[in-house]
């Protein structure tokens, strides 16, 4: 029977109490020890061939033949009135078959509470016009003739504009652009006791670009209705997420809609519900009774598909002279645009990475003329990680203290600011781990020096949610021939969900790994998942896997003793395993799965299983660190990372393969992140310079260095039934800092703006000749 | 964006092309520039003509002491040709190793990579009508300016973005042209020429006129040659700043220099006080610093590209000294 229970979950940095429906758990949790025959081996992707053969099919390969193209005007600054807009011409053209607009709005006038066409366009590529046309030829030509007038509004592009005495309002409504004055706070202790009991204060800033998601396959919606039923093929991380919200901005019942997203082509946090495009080809598409594509260009991707805000960061930590932590202060501020986007918990590593009696983190919020930014991959972790951990960097410098040393000196061995035990934390394990494969302790013995290169090592640890919880479904049909489907709402984010969803199905039910299908991203053929988002996915949705799968034994159990001629009382005793169902106490009686499921006829087994509540009081947790070694030249400003070790505890290891994937995409992200990539944003015209992957820089191929992935590899029981948590966001978080740290013990001189191009190195070094001399 | 509309047709014959083409139809190679101007709405021509059927245009070649490559030849295809083998060749060789990606420089032809159009922000961009665009001013002069000239900036101050031009320089190359008034041989010195009031383009190569041949003249025995390039990504970047460095080299002394920079002017950039600086001297340390401040005369930092100051001098050292090793 289900019941209502209250369970904490984290989610982003944010610990939420959740009231959730839970059903009874019948599966126990692997024991650490466990022999797993498929769980925990390294296992190509289910999916892999049809990936890199490109047959998997994307939401813009859903365009058929029929289809109509909808394309957006976009404002061209960012800040204007729209004067007038006169769309005759423009509707005149062959092809072309609507037009919507401030002045002939859609039936729909209205996404998330604001209007779609406004007057007021508060960033570059707002929405002006939409236009749907046979193709997207006649589309741009549409585009191109419509007669629009704008009005120049004041805008304000970055945080030191927004923050000026006479900035001009992102919004013309608004006095100024603080979106939340008081700051968002947190104290424990106090700063001045902090203070006090310090023998040495670090005082430091720091600051972080705007980055953007840059997902391979861009934002887009393709859209058909069948009589009052829609079906919606969203490149999403979100397919329940996209139907309730286009269900609701629609205002029909959520059956009538049907969300699809077989593969998404990097969503990175940018992607969940139903967005303007969405409804705009929904709308249009039940208007014309064709279906209607609506997908971002690369360009419009960097206007509107959203970005990591930008940071500015002060902490001050306060030590005594053996390295006790008496002192963590972070304070934030952070530009998330025109509208406000998700504003990021930067402080969330500060409070809880270390023991510290006395922290306090503060953060803020500004408006800039830009589109909102949206989570990012461990959003608000990455940049805190970058301030904290380069601020206990040079702390450590300053004590005369082993950087890893200092973090071992302030280790925390419950959770700092909810002050209850961990379900596990293996940072320990992974500190040891990482320096030994780095060659930490004896890296003093390595050249420092090779003509104008010179080496540095730096590290720096990571924190992070990940450990899931409820509501998530999973349900198991088993067929005739002892093959399954494995249907969970949930979406493959391109991290390897599908074949860990299958093993654990495989090693629970005893089939091997090519008897299971895996049915996602799919709003009607699955029960509820929740969005890829905040590391959650394997973690909530492999505990519902494990429990439908046994209750799937349970029925098949119910048959086997019958053909065994076993009593009631016996069936509990019956084991499946290498597709076999095998009466324990007696191994001589037993059945081939197969023979079980060929007397079903036509008759299918579906069984079904929840996601169980997280633990009462105690933390679930992600921990990790990375080291880099690398060298700089300084002659050229440029940066060679030698190598980098990555060591995660993320419970248990289901697929150590893909697991390792996500660890090199996370670190190459954030190799980007810290040496490549910023937007710039021209201070006279508002307006981005480089919205493309041309000078908008990820990493090539050839600036990927040695990546050694290590784990813990340790369960987690108490965790959930699997043991395991999970690893989207942790690898990219930690990275930038353990970079800038090795940099600062290359050069001699700490760094404390990203990204690290050769000019920021060589104006570093060149300043620091000028003092010294 | 899709593109706007234009006719297109294929030659074979040198003729046939020089009668047509003009400000309104352009000859296509490679396309790597000229179909993305298209795109960015930065060119709108009414033809293209494909050149890249013209047998003609295409071949390395060694005649009267010179190496002749003909323009649509690819710069993959010109950097595994085994006339670049020779030790003397190393410049441009490398200059177009480093050039784009392997993609590009498979479809990227020598002579559209010589007169692509630069690379600044301002001028790509459509929404900001720049000098280069027509307009009345240059943006980045005030703007957002680490990529631009350090050196006789203005009224433009876009950088020329060819690696392999570079290192041409440096060898001293020439560029036959063809119109449909016959041919003219013009060093790459005189056909790069600072953009001005009359002519926005960084080149003289008239709408009517077409690059036919790169020529080289054969190094000697003595010579020696480097390309160093520096950029924020490792590969498909344009560089921030590059040096060409041609020596020859007899009895441990430079007889002769030719040191050209890249990504600091709009056009391979000549470092004369440093090449008279070099010239009569061995490769010592003391020389090889002296020589690398030399690189700088007479550069006029913006806002934001002081680094590159820096950095020149790094890479000009760090040329140098790969010489100096042999």
């Amino acid at each position: 029977m289900p019941t209502i229970k209250k369970t904490q979950v984290e989610f982003e940095g944010r610990i939420e109490e959740r009231e959730v429906i839970v059903e009874e758990q019948h599966a126990q949790p692997w024991a650490p020890d466990a022999q797993l025959d498929i769980v925990g081996q390294p296992t190509p992707r289910i999916d892999g061939a049809a990936r890199v053969t490109g047959r998997a099919r994307y939401t813009q390969d859903m365009i058929g033949k029929g289809s109509y193209t909808g394309r957006f005007l976009r404002c061209p600054y960012p800040h204007a009135r729209l004067r007038e807009i006169d769309t005759s011409a423009a509707e005149a053209l062959p092809g072309v078959h609507l037009i919507w607009h401030r002045d002939q709005p859609p039936p729909i006038p209205q996404f998330a509470g604001r209007d779609i066409f406004a007057t007021e366009l508060a960033y570059e590529g707002a929405e002006a016009a939409f236009v749907v046309a046979t193709d997207a030829r006649a589309a741009d030509d549409a585009l191109a003739a419509i007669q629009v007038s704008y009005e120049e509004l004041p805008f304000v592009h970055n945080m030191a504009a927004a923050e000026a005495t006479d900035a001009a309002p992102a919004l013309q409504d608004l006095a100024d652009n603080r979106i939340n004055p008081d700051g968002s706070v947190y104290v424990r202790g106090s700063v001045q006791a902090g203070l006090d009991a310090a023998d040495v204060i670090v005082d430091l800033g720091f600051e972080t670009p705007p980055a953007a998601h840059c997902c391979l396959e861009t934002h887009g919606s393709v859209v058909a209705w069948e009589g009052d039923q829609v079906t919606v093929w969203h490149s999403t991380q979100s397919v329940f997420g996209a139907r309730i919200s286009l269900a609701d901005a629609l205002g029909i019942p959520q059956h009538k809609v049907r969300a699809i997203c077989a593969y998404v082509g990097g969503g990175f946090g940018s992607k969940f519900g139903a967005e303007v495009y969405t409804l705009m080809a929904a709308l249009a598409a039940r208007e014309t009774g064709h279906p209607v594509s609506a997908l971002l260009d690369r360009q419009e991707e960097h206007w509107v598909g959203g970005y990591r805000p930008p940071s500015r960061q002060r902490v001050r930590l306060g030590a005594t002279k053996d390295g006790r932590l008496t002192l963590i202060e972070h304070e934030a501020w952070a530009a998330t645009g025109a509208f406000g986007g998700a504003a990021p918990v930067i402080g969330g590593p500060a409070k809880d990475l270390y023991a510290c009696n006395n922290v306090r983190t503060a953060s803020w919020a500004l408006r800039v003329n830009t589109d909102s930014s949206r989570a990012f991959r461990a959003p608000g972790y990455v940049e805190g990680t970058f301030g904290l951990e380069g601020a206990l960097d040079e702390l450590a410098g300053r004590l005369g203290i082993d950087p890893l040393k200092l973090r071992q000196i302030n280790y925390a061995d419950t959770s700092p600011s909810r002050d209850i035990p961990y379900t596990t934390k293996g940072l320990a394990q992974a500190y040891t781990l990482g320096a030994e494969a780095i060659g930490w302790a004896q890296r003093k013995q390595q050249p420092r020096q090779q003509g104008p290169w010179r080496r540095g090592w730096g590290m720096a640890s990571q924190i992070w949610g990940g450990g899931g919880g409820p509501p998530a479904k999973a349900i198991i049909k088993l067929l005739p021939d002892a093959t399954c489907e494995v249907c969970v709402g949930v979406q493959d984010l391109g991290t390897g969900t599908k074949t860990v969803l299958a093993q654990v199905a495989a090693e629970e039910l005893g089939l091997p790994m090519t008897s299971i299908s895996v049915v996602v991203g799919d709003s009607q053929a699955t029960p509820f998942g929740p969005g890829s988002g905040g590391s959650v996915t394997l973690a909530s949705t492999t505990p519902a896997v494990r429990e439908a799968a046994q209750d799937v034994l349970r029925q098949v159990f119910d048959l086997a003793s019958y053909m065994l001629e076993l009593e009631e009382s016996q069936a509990s005793s019956l084991v499946a395993r290498g597709g076999e169902i095998i009466y324990d106490p007696d191994p001589t009686r037993r059945l081939r799965f197969i023979d079980v499921t060929a007397k079903m006829g036509n008759y299918m087994i579906v069984g079904q299983g929840a996601r169980g509540p997280n633990p009462d009081n105690k933390a679930l947790n992600t921990f990790g660190a990375h080291f880099v070694q690398l060298l700089v030249n300084s002659d050229t400003g440029q940066i060679k990372v030698e190598k980098v070790v990555a060591a995660h505890e993320i419970g248990r290891v289901i697929n150590p393969l893909t697991a390792t994937s996500q660890v090199y995409g996370g670190v190459t992200m954030a190799l980007g992140y810290a040496l490549s990539e910023q937007r710039v944003l021209d201070p006279r015209f508002g307006l981005q310079l480089n919205s493309n992957l041309e000078d908008y820089k990820p990493p090539s191929i050839a600036d990927v260095p040695d990546i050694e992935v290590l784990f813990v590899d340790q369960a987690d029981p108490e965790a959930n039934s699997v043991g395991s948590k999970g690893l989207g966001e942790p690898p990219i978080i930690p990275l930038a800092a353990a970079l800038v740290n090795a940099v600062t013990d290359a050069i001699g001189v700490r760094i404390t703006a990203l990204p690290l191009t050769p000019d920021r190195i060589l104006r570093a070094l060149y300043t620091h000749k000028e003092e010294a001399s | 964006m899709t593109m706007h509309p234009f006719g297109y047709a294929k030659a074979d014959r040198m003729a046939d092309v020089l009668e047509i083409v003009g400000p309104d139809v352009r000859p296509l190679a490679g396309g790597t520039d000229l179909l993305n101007l298209i795109k960015e709405g930065l060119a709108a021509p009414t033809g293209l003509v494909s050149i890249k059927g013209i047998v003609a245009l295409k071949g390395i070649t060694v005649s009267d002491g010179a190496l002749r490559i003909g323009a649509t030849t690819t710069l993959s295809e010109l950097a595994r040709s085994p006339q670049l083998a020779a030790s003397g060749y190393a410049a441009l060789r490398e200059a177009l190793l480093v050039t784009a990606s392997p993609q590009l420089r498979h479809m990227a032809t020598l002579g559209g990579n010589m007169i692509q159009q630069p690379r600044c922000w301002y001028y790509r961009n459509s929404k900001t009508p720049c000098w280069r665009k027509d307009g009345r001013m240059c943006f980045a002069f005030r703007g957002e300016n680490r990529g631009h000239a350090l050196f006789d900036g203005g009224p433009c101050y876009a950088v020329h973005p060819s690696d392999p031009a570079v290192a041409l320089a440096a060898m001293g190359a020439a560029l036959i042209i063809a119109s449909p008034a016959g041919e003219r041989h013009l060093s790459l010195d005189a056909f790069y020429q600072k953009p001005g009031r009359d002519r926005r383009e960084d080149h003289v190569l008239a709408p009517d006129e077409l690059i036919t041949q790169i020529v080289v003249p054969v190094p000697t025995a003595q010579a020696r040659g480097a390309y160093v390039k520096i950029a924020d990504r490792g590969t498909w970047d344009f560089a921030l700043a590059s040096v060409a460095i041609q020596l020859a080299v007899m009895e441990q002394s430079v007889t002769e220099a030719s040191i050209r920079l890249g990504g600091v002017a709009s056009h391979p950039w000549q470092a004369l006080a440093a090449e008279q600086h070099l010239v009569g001297k061995p490769l010592s340390k003391e020389v090889v610093d002296q020589v690398a401040d030399a690189a700088t005369d007479g550069a006029k930092a913006l806002e934001h590209n002081g680094y590159k100051i820096d950095l020149v001098h790094g890479i000009v050292r760090q040329a140098l000294q790969r010489l100096a090793q042999g």
